[in-house]
């Protein structure tokens, strides 16, 4: 396969011990997580935001205003149960208090690991199995922000492009009023794309004909438009996608297919799959004017149906198109 | 009468292709599909260049393309394919039904403008 992507994954801190938070971050720092520290009376104000978690690290003894420890735990796991919660116990599960050996059989359920400070390998390994769990060819990740880039630079104008190191995120909240989805289908990825945006940033770039969609009667605020406009950018993501990495003689594609669950009441999607997803943020800024408005576009890679990264291919003869896009091959 | 039709389920692209004709003093007809644009093809008969996507609900543009040829038994319009798709197999297909060329989106109408002028006559 080729060489794997370096990629991070953001994690809430939740720790009272200032020594022990020290040791974290060392941790996260060699582990490829960016940790996030939260003050107790804002943990679920947080989990509320948009933050694209991969997980969180959190102490037996912590405590916010509402609840404490397990307790904590249980309403964490209440709201967010796709994240894994990796729990920091004080001693030895042989000793007495604070250790893993009281918790009950059912508050066992809510951790994907117990560890102490002192031994961090069993942490090391959840964080593998539960986040980092999938790799990525890097020169697939890159493709991806070139692709996408191309494609959001055609359909914008005059805005720069701006993309975020990419993520995963175990996650399964939709932050954005307007999300698109397309199926991937080839015989080493099957899953689904997904693009996310909050309307009423995006839909001020239709009216003001930053796009190519037509400004209609009402100034260009028929919320139609700018779905057209998403719509758009996601095919020619998918195209290109298919173009590059997808061989043509590809007649090897399962036609397995899962349901796709959406709550809306917790704005909350489901793949049928925990695998962290590949995500990646897009800024999209004004280039004549540096003080306005940036918006936001998030891109979601879920391969539930199928990863085989080891049949991943590149076809070169698409490289080369890709950068003649919008050149007449004539026949 | 129009010169060119611009075949494609995206409005936006619809938009984006036949705004930037027009500036350029082309006369535009606009389709939804491929059966839209037979329907459209059919009555318009200054129609010189078919510009067309691939992918779309109803009538894919390649099924168009051998409709226009085969059962509107029109040889002579120009046919281009602009489209996200980049497969030989589909450029095959194409060529097959007598199309002139094919355009990979996204559309850089600059790249392709003088072409365009040279097919319908201008």
């Amino acid at each position: 396969m080729n060489a794997p992507a370096q990629l991070v994954s953001k994690i809430l801190v939740l720790e009272n011990s200032a020594d022990c938070y020290d040791r974290i971050k060392v941790f996260c720092d060699l582990n490829g997580l960016v940790g996030l520290k939260v003050q107790g009376e804002h943990v679920m104000s947080v989990l509320r935001s948009n933050v694209d978690l991969g997980g969180i690290l959190m102490s037996i003894s912590y405590s916010d205003s509402e609840s404490s420890g397990i307790a904590l735990a249980r309403r964490i796991h209440a709201v967010r149960p796709e994240l894994p919660i990796f729990l920091r116990c004080e001693k030895k599960a042989a000793e007495s208090a604070g250790n893993a050996a009281e918790l009950s059989a059912a508050d066992r359920k809510l951790f994907a690991c117990t560890y102490l400070i002192d031994d961090t390998a069993g942490l090391r390994a959840a964080i593998e199995t539960s986040i980092f769990s999938q790799v990525y060819p890097n020169v697939l990740v890159r493709g991806i922000t070139e692709i996408t880039r191309s494609a959001l630079e055609s359909q914008f104008k005059e805005m720069s492009i701006d993309v975020e190191p990419p993520y995963l995120v175990r996650d399964r909240i939709i932050f954005g009023e307007i999300f698109t989805l397309i199926p991937i289908e080839s015989s080493w990825c099957r899953g689904y794309m997904m693009l996310d945006a909050g309307e009423e940033p995006m839909l001020q770039l239709v009216r003001a004909n930053r796009t190519h969609a037509n400004a209609d009667a009402n100034g260009g605020s028929d919320f139609r438009n700018l779905n057209n406009v998403l719509g758009e950018i996601t095919n020619l993501i998918w195209g290109a996608f298919r173009n590059r990495y997808i061989s043509y003689v590809d007649s090897q594609v399962s036609s397995a297919q899962v349901p796709i669950i959406i709550n809306h009441l917790h704005r909350y999607i489901s793949f049928g799959s925990d695998d962290a997803q590949l995500c990646f943020k897009y800024t999209l800024t004004d280039k004549n004017d540096s003080n306005a408005l940036s918006r936001t576009i998030h891109q979601r890679f879920i391969f539930n149906l199928n990863w085989s990264p080891e049949d991943f291919m590149e076809n070169q003869a698409s490289i080369e198109a890709l950068f003649e896009s919008g050149e007449l091959e004539l026949f | 009468m129009a010169q060119i039709l611009v075949v494609d389920d995206s409005s936006t692209v619809r938009n984006e292709v036949g705004d930037f004709l027009k500036k350029n003093g082309l006369e535009v007809l606009l389709a939804v599909d491929g059966r839209d644009g037979l329907v459209k093809l059919k009555g318009d008969a200054g129609i010189k260049l078919v510009l067309s996507d691939v992918n779309m609900p109803n009538m894919d543009g390649l099924t168009m393309a051998e409709k226009i040829r085969s059962e509107l038994n029109n040889n002579s319009v120009n046919i281009i394919m602009l489209t996200t798709e980049n497969s030989p197999i589909m450029k095959e297909r194409g060529k097959a039904a007598g199309i002139k060329g094919w355009i990979v989106k996204p559309f850089k109408g600059d790249a392709v403008l003088a072409t365009f002028k040279k097919l319908v006559g201008v």
